[in-house]
């Protein structure tokens, strides 16, 4: 055979090795060390960094907003307004993380001393950390953030120009950030908020929804208590009240209350609202897991051996039946690492070598091979037996 | 506490595929292998994510050189002797052309290939079926000397087309079949994706490439590239390989020119005779060996003299419909206004609008790949990491936006349905993103371009010369072999028969 003539033909492979030294000769022997891709990933999804509080303020009679700033100095990163910060405590031995959504708008995060805020109310017994926040947490504490996490944002390539957010009570936060961030002229949808509350001195950040209103923003209280003197508009969030303030096309936002997310889907279902136009934040942990489907309530009150293997080392800790193994891990004082606390992000994944566990259905996010080789997201199975898991080194 | 051994025979940096390959193949042969992997799971970019509680595919998923079960290629031939059992799916065809002026759909097979271009460009059977031919030829060849290398004057006389075609650019050697355009233009595309026109691609590549997708085609495994890259991992902890996710290496460490052990971000120092690194040399060079002195400025002057090859930019959608009810037919289509890969390459160092696009709907090749009712929809081109390092990270969301907007309407004007109206779920992959997962070198997915100055064949003869520090091995896109999920296995296996080879050498000569 010829490609060219027979000499050229076979003295191909030299040329070519000839031409790749000759090119390493020439080439620079300063190292580049620069990579401006990894730059911009580190303005938007930075490692954890340290933030201080600067203040804290009421948003309602129960509820504060704190806000924070970085310690380094450096700039906060961009996230989209929705979207939450994971903070991380330590109490006592244990380290902790809590998932919130970011009250206050990204271009707030990004100006010349740029901070960020979150709003939490008080628990009612169920959230020790929640009230840490509102009780302990003052000017000057430190704790440790990873941010913007989560997908319950804005997108304008899927969502509708006229958004509908359905709230409920602390649920308002990630539409307070929307609607900062609309008026600041940075995020191009309208919203009209339809804020759910018990009473008038539920409601969250009210006056700085108020002073929002504007042609873009429209925030409608909706109370469903005893309120003699309101005004407003009454009852729950139903199809016949949402009804009234979507347009023809409308993509609805959903944040709240577990309860309020199991109401919402039927109602929503009503108004006929095409799936690709609905969209929830996660679930939350499961506020009672023995009240989810399949639940063995015949182990509720067992405990278990849990065994952690962290590389070549184990540990046995104690385990609740109705609590996730990412609880049994920080009760133990075992760093995981989390961030949705919802099943959805695959943060905690982890592989159980031995043993079983329950999965609560509303927050089963694993992919189907993990299903297949016993992985779990931690922070959504339940244990029922004793077990074995492996866990990365923290 | 105590989470790590005192020593590992090998300790592997990254575990996607080339890693995990290196880790099979060493504990295959008895090793103590450590894996570190940064993210919180195997696969780096063969992987997947669940969105909206539909699972998702992350990679430009097809596999190259598996096979059909009976006749396993190389890849395939090792999952299988490696006991790694994944459900494989054989894509239905090769691709779709969609040029201006020419549609056409081709399957694998050279004859079925060949025959399939005659029918839009007739008389052309013939030629192209030679040309495949000798692609076929060189890709046999390839696989032998892999093997068993030999002399060069016994390469000539037993393999000729390989030896006479080696200091050739594809566009050379198939210009001189004398193809009308039309059917050059059917067989190009795709191939940009190793990171150079026609006119800078050695032949041998282009030849190893076209012979194993066009004659034995291609496949995907049933629950998506984190099937496989799973059940790698799962297969190689069953071995008594130690996998760690969330463990960020940070430096290598060396003394005398000899890696020793690594460094990880959580402050461990754990300690091996050998060092795989799946981090690009860039990095390794520039900023991971400890002491920086051990450093050579050849190993500098290596790295700067190389190109990096592409990036990938996508859009993945989870559309609200099925395949069929959207007008959707083939599984992969590729798309461009012109199919002159140079121009093309040319293009590629931009921000877009891109001039080529792959498509792919992954339901056509996986019945079970999406929910019933909806589908799974990609966009797909990809740029140069040039374009990609101007933007800053204030524009980042507005300009990734602008590109996937262009993309969407593209498609949408190819298929007459506004994609835009069908949209539940949305992924926007871009460099940034590679770089946020896998933490590779400028986001670049697919290492060093091959090209006639830093030619596969070259690169071979010069592999000894280029081990800067003993028992340091590298394992990844950017090793010999280049990129594409099928390479990275072949990188891996390659850099683990360096250290066993390695091993061997020393206990004989102690």
């Amino acid at each position: 055979m010829k490609i060219k003539g027979f000499l050229q033909d076979v003295t191909g492979a030299s040329r070519v090795t000839k031409a790749r030294l000759g090119a390493f000769e020439a080439a620079s022997a300063v190292p580049e060390a620069t990579d401006p891709i990894a730059d911009v990933v580190a303005q938007w999804h930075p490692k954890k960094f340290g933030v201080t509080v600067t203040a804290v303020r009421d948003a309602s009679p129960t509820a504060k907003t704190i806000r924070f700033v970085r310690t380094d100095k450096e700039k906060l990163p961009f996230f989209y307004a929705g979207q939450f910060v994971v903070l991380d405590f330590k109490i006592g031995e244990s380290v902790i993380s809590r998932p919130y959504s970011i009250s206050s708008a990204p271009f707030e995060a990004r100006e010349d001393n740029g901070f960020f805020e979150i709003t939490v109310r008080r628990s009612k017994g169920d959230g020790f950390i929640a009230d840490y926040m509102n009780d302990s947490l003052k000017v000057g504490d430190t704790l440790t953030a990873m941010m913007g996490c989560g997908q319950f944002y804005y997108e304008p390539l899927r969502d509708a120009k006229h958004v509908v957010a359905l709230a409920g009570g602390a649920g308002i936060t990630p539409f307070a950030s929307m609607a900062k961030e609309i008026a600041h002229g940075t995020l191009g949808c309208d919203l009209t908020i339809l804020y759910g509350s018990v009473s008038a001195d539920d409601i969250i950040l009210k006056d700085e929804l108020d002073a929002l209103q504007s042609d873009k923003v429209h925030v409608v209280h909706v109370l469903s208590g005893d309120a003699p003197d309101w005004q407003g508009e009454r009852g729950f969030l139903s199809a016949e009240l949402i009804k009234k303030y979507a347009a023809p096309d409308t993509t609805y936002f959903i944040c709240g209350p577990q309860a309020m997310y199991l109401y919402l889907q039927k109602e929503l279902q009503k108004l006929g609202a095409p799936k690709r136009r609905i969209r929830f934040e996660v679930f939350g942990q499961a506020k009672d897991i023995t009240q989810f489907n399949g639940y063995p309530q015949e182990l509720k009150d067992k405990t278990f051996n849990l065994t952690v293997r962290r590389g070549i080392h184990e540990d046995v800790i104690p385990a609740k039946a109705t609590e996730s193994l990412v609880v049994a891990l920080e009760r133990a004082g075992i760093r995981i690492e989390t961030a949705c606390r919802s099943g959805a992000c695959g943060f905690c994944r982890t592989k159980v070598l031995s043993g079983s566990v329950y999965i609560c259905p509303e927050n089963d996010g694993r992919r189907a091979a993990d299903k297949d080789f016993g992985y779990v997201h931690a922070c959504a199975a339940y244990p029922t037996s004793d077990l074995t898991i492996k866990i990365p080194i923290a | 506490m105590k989470y790590y051994k005192d020593h590992y025979d090998v300790i592997v940096i990254g575990g996607a595929l080339a890693g995990l390959s290196s880790a099979l193949m060493l504990a295959e042969k008895g090793k103590d292998v450590l894996v570190l992997e940064r993210h919180n799971l195997p696969g780096g970019i063969a992987t997947s994510f669940v969105r909206g509680g539909i699972e998702i595919e992350a990679a430009l998923h097809e596999m190259m050189s598996i096979g059909e079960k009976g006749n396993r290629l190389k890849v395939g031939k090792f999952f299988d002797d490696m006991g790694v059992d994944i459900e494989w799916l054989k894509v239905p065809e090769a691709y779709h052309a969609s040029l201006p002026g020419l549609e056409v759909t081709l399957h694998p097979g050279l004859e079925t290939f060949s025959k399939e271009i005659d029918a839009v460009v007739p008389g052309t059977y013939r030629k192209v079926l030679d040309l495949l031919n000798l692609c076929s030829t060189v890709f046999d060849s390839v696989n032998e000397l892999s093997i068993h290398p030999m002399s060069k004057a016994k390469m000539l006389l037993k393999h000729e087309a390989f030896v006479k075609t080696a200091g050739y650019t594809a566009k050379e050697v198939i210009d001189s079949f004398g193809l009308p355009k039309a059917a050059q233009d059917l067989l190009s595309p795709y191939w940009i994706y190793v990171g150079s026109g026609l006119s800078e691609l050695p032949f041998t590549i282009y030849a190893v490439l076209m012979a194993d997708y066009v004659g034995y085609g291609s496949f995907i495994p049933r629950k998506f590239s984190h099937e496989m890259s799973l059940k790698m991992a799962e297969r190689a902890e069953e071995m008594g390989v130690q996998i760690e996710y969330r463990q960020h290496v940070e430096k290598i460490l060396v003394k005398n020119g000899k890696a020793y052990g690594v460094r990880t971000a959580n402050g461990d120092e754990i300690y091996a005779d050998y060092v795989i690194s799946s981090s690009y040399p860039n990095k390794v060079y520039t900023s991971m060996i400890e002491p920086a002195s051990e450093v050579p400025s050849g190993a500098i002057k290596m790295v700067n003299g190389r190109r990096l090859s592409l990036t990938a930019f996508s859009v993945i959608m989870i559309l609200d419909d099925t395949a069929e009810r959207l007008g959707i037919k083939d599984y992969s289509v590729f798309r461009g206004d012109t199919m002159d890969t140079d121009v093309l390459y040319q293009n590629l160092a931009g921000l877009g609008p891109y001039r080529y696009l792959t498509c792919i709907c992954h339901n056509l090749g996986n019945d079970t790949a999406t929910p019933a009712g909806t589908c799974s929809y990609s966009i797909t081109t990809l740029p140069r990491v040039d374009g990609w390092k101007t933007v800053k990270a204030e524009d980042y969301d507005r300009v990734k936006h602008e590109v996937a907007k262009q993309m969407i309407d593209d498609m949408s004007a190819y298929l007459g349905v506004n994609l835009l109206d069908h949209i539940l779920e949305i992924v926007i992959e871009t460099p940034m993103t590679v770089n946020r997962y896998t933490n590779a070198w400028n986001g670049c997915i697919y290492g060093y371009a091959h090209t006639m100055d830093d030619h596969i064949i070259a690169r071979l003869q010069t592999a000894e010369a280029e081990s800067f520090i003993k028992h340091l091995e590298f394992s990844g896109a950017h090793a010999i072999s280049g990129d594409g999920m099928g390479p990275a296995v072949t990188n891996g296996r390659k850099a683990a028969k360096n250290v066993l080879d390695s091993m061997a050498r020393e206990a004989v000569n102690q």
